[in-house]
C-alpha cells in the first residue's frame, strides 16, 4: 500500500495544497491593495465531509440504494463574502483582514504539517514493534 | 509542491517593487516642492502621480501588480505675488509647484504600510516553506 493511499495522509496533503493555493490568493490581494477596482478574493473553504467521503467512499451494496450525490465540482473555486469596505478607488482589499487570514493560514498549515509528521511517527512505531 | 509558495513570493515581490516605485515618485514630489521655473513666467515643477494596474503574469498564472504610467497632476499651480523673484512674470506673479507636502507625507505613510503588508506575506510564506522542510526531520 503506497503511503499516499493512507486516508489521513492524503487528506492532510490535500489540506496543505489548499493552504498553499490560499496563500497565493492572499498574496495577490495584498499586492493589489492599491490597484483601482481590484476585488479581494479568497478560496472557498475546504469541505471536510466531502473530503471524508472521497477518502472513505460509501459502498452501494444493493443497486436499489440511492447513489451518493456528493463529490464533483471544483473545491478550489474562488468565492468570497461581502467586502468589509469599498474604498473610493473601488478597491475592496482590507490590509487588516488579509493579515488576519495570512496568520490563520500559517497556523493551520503548521497544524497540518505537525499532524502529518505525527501520523508518520505512528506508522514508524507500528513498523518497529 | 512548494512551487505555489514560490508563486506567492513572486506576487509579494511585485507588490514590494510597486510600492518602492510609488515611494520614489513621492520623494521626487517632496524634493521638488520648491522647484520654481528657470525662466521668468515659466511653469514650475508639476506634481506627479503613480498608477497601479493588475496584470496577469502568464509564467505563474496569477495577478501581479505593476506600476502603470506616471501621470502629471493637472491641478492649478499656487500663484504668489513676488515681483523680485527671478521666476516672476511681467505682472510679478510667481507660480509655485502644486505639491502639498502634507498630502505627500500621508501618501508616503500609506505606501510604507502597503510595503510592510507585502513583507509580512514574504515572512509568512517563508515560515510555511520552512515548516514543509521541517517535516523531513520527522
Amino acid at each position: 500500500m503506497p503511503i499516499n493511499d493512507i486516508p489521513i495522509l492524503s487528506m492532510l496533503r490535500e489540506r496543505m495544497q489548499w493552504q498553499q493555493a490560499r496563500q497565493q490568493v492572499l498574496a495577490e490581494n495584498v499586492a493589489n491593495a492599491d490597484t483601482p477596482d481590484y476585488q479581494a478574493k479568497d478560496l472557498a473553504p475546504l469541505d471536510f465531509s466531502q473530503q471524508l467521503t472521497a477518502a472513505l467512499p460509501l459502498e452501494r451494496t444493493n443497486p436499489n440504494h440511492i447513489a451518493d450525490a456528493s463529490g464533483g465540482g471544483s473545491q478550489f473555486a474562488t468565492g468570497g463574502g461581502g467586502p468589509y469596505e469599498v474604498r473610493p478607488r473601488g478597491n475592496t482589499v482590507s490590509h487588516e483582514d488579509e493579515m488576519m487570514k495570512v496568520a490563520g493560514n500559517q497556523m493551520d498549515y503548521e497544524a497540518a504539517t505537525e499532524m502529518y509528521t505525527h501520523s508518520l511517527n505512528l506508522i514508524k512505531l507500528a513498523v518497529k514493534e | 509542491m512548494s512551487m505555489d509558495f514560490l508563486k506567492s513570493l513572486t506576487i509579494a515581490a511585485s507588490g514590494l517593487r510597486a510600492q518602492m516605485g510609488r515611494m520614489r515618485i513621492i520623494t521626487e514630489n517632496i524634493a521638488n516642492a520648491d522647484s520654481l521655473a528657470t525662466t521668468p513666467g515659466g511653469d514650475p515643477y508639476r506634481r506627479r502621480i503613480v498608477t497601479f494596474s493588475s496584470e496577469l503574469d502568464r509564467s505563474i498564472g496569477a495577478d501581479v501588480v505593476k506600476l502603470g504610467r506616471v501621470q502629471p497632476d493637472n491641478t492649478d499651480f499656487l500663484v504668489r505675488h513676488e515681483p523680485g523673484n527671478p521666476a516672476a512674470n511681467a505682472q510679478g506673479d510667481v507660480k509655485y509647484p502644486n505639491v502639498n507636502t502634507l498630502v505627500e507625507l500621508t501618501d508616503l505613510r500609506d505606501a510604507q504600510r502597503s510595503y510592510e503588508a507585502n513583507l509580512n506575506i514574504v515572512t509568512a510564506t517563508r515560515k510555511m516553506m520552512q515548516l514543509t522542510v521541517d517535516m523531513l526531520k520527522g
